[in-house]
């Protein structure tokens, strides 16, 4: 079973590299970690923020929209490029398709992530500042946010065309960004109707705000890369929900992959 | 011993928003002995790509059963013993040849000296061993199809289902497939292959089915199918007289021909299924006319193929006209 997920999560990791998609990235990162420098130059002895903000941004942003770019042609695109036909007719399950083409996105999207950490520790070792734990942890977060949105656009991708799965994972991306708001919006709006949507939509929707909380309060305490940051425990309990979710997507997608007719 | 066996296969689409119902199959039995080559021959639209994709898995079964290798379809037990080549194959159009077939090796579990040698036997047999380092999108349409083949054959099968194996390819190409086709029968393998292009089903299948409109209309050996009856009689005749004695001899010949074609002293007869050949030749003969040579012809396939396409268009107006 193992061998078969990994044939095929190697053919999709292949794929982003013979498409040029690592090339793209690359580009990315030498773009980000430039505009590190001049936003650095421009601050007043704040390049070290500068390039801890701008590159923990960039792997969460950045690779969330390439998860969601990715994802969305994943399994569309072996079904209309008809590529599917000389896979699934070999003795593997669909399932293990499925999974193998998210495990070969993971593998890409760690490089994304490893090639932007990369880049932000050396710049940060040329500003003679040097690596801390909270910046591991919050690298970490960034990935499972990432792997995650991975998830999101994989589902959608097994019944869904690119351009509604984009839409539809893009929103998702965006409202499980926004989830204070929305328990905000579930605990004190005026309207019912809007608490019972707000409810609804905290229950549908991963929460990926927990993977983005430098500068933000947890536990009523406000956490922050540059000084003190969440505990491992967080991470762990962060992660653990995003696995749920990688998990849960999973089946769903494996499910309705499993059922479909490929004319 | 059954090979492959269906029985009343049975599939229904329904388009997306109409829910309108198409019966793409409507009852397919048919059985496939081991060793056998089978032709699976149809028009275009007939069912035969639909019938292989509920086999292989690809769509699901609306209704009757399929068995493969004992094993009820889908059964993962059985793909590990069928090789599978799709009707224009696509492959990943980055990979190489030998990347495919890696990649094959690797889905059936194949060890790496073992994917590494099957590869590169499979790359020469296919004729692609000069080009097993090159990206397939730099491949044209019938090397890609020997790609296809290759990677039908990577897990050695007991079993290959060929959809339109030959199609694409130029007649050099087809005779290689059909070449590779009895190769794999004389290694003991059984081959179950749909083609529209009646010459190769003729040339290399022992037995074949005709499917037309979702149902089989025969099953059996060619020969038999087609029946030993004569259909007609071609007798070629020169005729060696001058203008008017030719003239005169190819409107007596006319008389007691159902056809007559040809110009100046060579003249095609074409006689009946009842007709006397030695009488006519008598007759022919004493007009001056030299024998040049009598072909008596039997129905074809071909001939068969096309009486049923021709019924299956005239039942599809009826039922048509009836809903």
């Amino acid at each position: 079973m193992m061998g078969r997920i990994w044939a095929i999560a190697l053919n999709t990791f292949r794929e982003a590299a013979r498409i040029r998609v690592l090339y793209g990235i690359l580009v990315l990162v030498v773009g980000a970690n430039l505009l590190a420098i001049v936003l650095g130059e421009m601050s007043i002895h704040e390049q070290a923020r500068v390039a801890r903000d701008i590159g923990l941004a960039s792997i969460s942003f950045v690779g969330s929209m390439t998860a969601i770019f990715l994802g969305v042609f994943l399994l569309y695109g072996e079904v209309q490029r008809r590529t599917i036909y000389s896979i699934v007719t070999r003795p593997i399950a669909r399932w293990e398709f499925v999974c193998g083409k998210y495990l070969g996105m993971v593998l890409v999207l760690t490089v994304l992530a490893a090639l932007f950490s990369v880049a932000m520790v050396a710049l940060l070792a040329w500003q003679g500042v040097g690596l801390t734990a909270a910046l591991g942890k919050a690298v970490l977060l960034a990935w499972f946010e990432v792997v995650t949105v991975a998830a999101i656009a994989v589902f959608f991708s097994s019944f869904s065309s690119p351009f509604l799965s984009g839409i539809f994972a893009l929103a998702l991306f965006v409202i499980g960004r926004v989830t204070p708001d929305l328990r905000s919006a579930a605990a004190t709006a005026d309207a019912a109707w809007i608490r019972t949507v707000a409810r609804g939509t905290l229950e549908i929707v991963p929460d990926l705000h927990l993977f983005a909380i430098s500068g933000r309060a947890v536990d009523g305490q406000t956490v922050s890369v540059h000084g003190d940051f969440v505990a491992w425990s967080y991470v762990a309990s962060a992660a653990g929900h995003g696995l749920l979710w990688i998990g849960a997507l999973l089946i769903l997608a494996c499910v309705i992959f499993q059922r479909r007719d490929f004319v | 011993m059954k090979i492959l066996e269906t029985t009343n296969l049975a599939k229904t689409y329904r388009t997306p928003f109409r829910r309108k119902k198409v019966e793409a199959l409507r009852g397919v039995s048919f059985e496939v002995g081991k060793g056998e080559v089978f032709g699976f021959l149809g028009p275009n639209g007939a069912g035969k790509t639909t019938t292989i994709r509920c086999l292989m898995g690809l769509c699901t079964i609306t209704s009757g059963s399929a068995i493969i290798l004992g094993q009820p379809v889908p059964s993962r037990e059985a793909r590990q013993r069928v090789g599978f080549l799709p009707e224009q194959p696509y492959f990943y159009d980055y990979l190489t040849v030998t990347e495919l077939l890696d990649l094959g090796g690797r889905l059936f579990g194949l060890g790496a000296a073992e994917r590494a040698r099957r590869g590169g036997e499979l790359a020469e047999k296919v004729g692609l061993g000069h080009a097993r380092n090159l990206p397939l999108k730099k491949f044209s349409k019938g090397m890609l199809q020997r790609a296809g083949l290759a990677m039908a054959l990577v897990n050695d099968p007991e079993l290959v289902v060929l959809d339109e194996p030959m199609s694409g390819l130029d007649p050099v190409g087809r005779k290689e497939v059909r070449d590779l086709i009895l190769e794999l029968r004389d290694a003991g393998k059984t081959v179950f292959f749909s083609s529209h292009i009646l010459s190769d089903v003729e040339q290399v299948s022992d037995r074949v089915a005709i499917v037309v409109g979702g149902t089989i209309r025969d099953v059996g050996r060619p020969r038999e199918l087609v029946g030993a009856s004569r259909l007609a009689t071609e007798v070629v005749l020169h005729l060696g007289g001058d203008e008017a004695a030719n003239a005169a001899a190819r409107e007596a010949i006319a008389l007691r021909a159902d056809k007559v074609r040809g110009v100046e002293g060579e003249v095609l007869a074409v006689l009946g299924a009842g007709a006397d050949v030695d009488d006519f030749l008598a007759f022919a003969r004493g007009h001056g006319g030299k024998v040049v040579s009598v072909t008596p012809r039997h129905e074809t396939l071909e001939d068969l193929f096309l009486r049923r396409v021709e019924a299956g268009k005239t039942e599809r107006r009826a039922e048509t006209v009836a809903s």
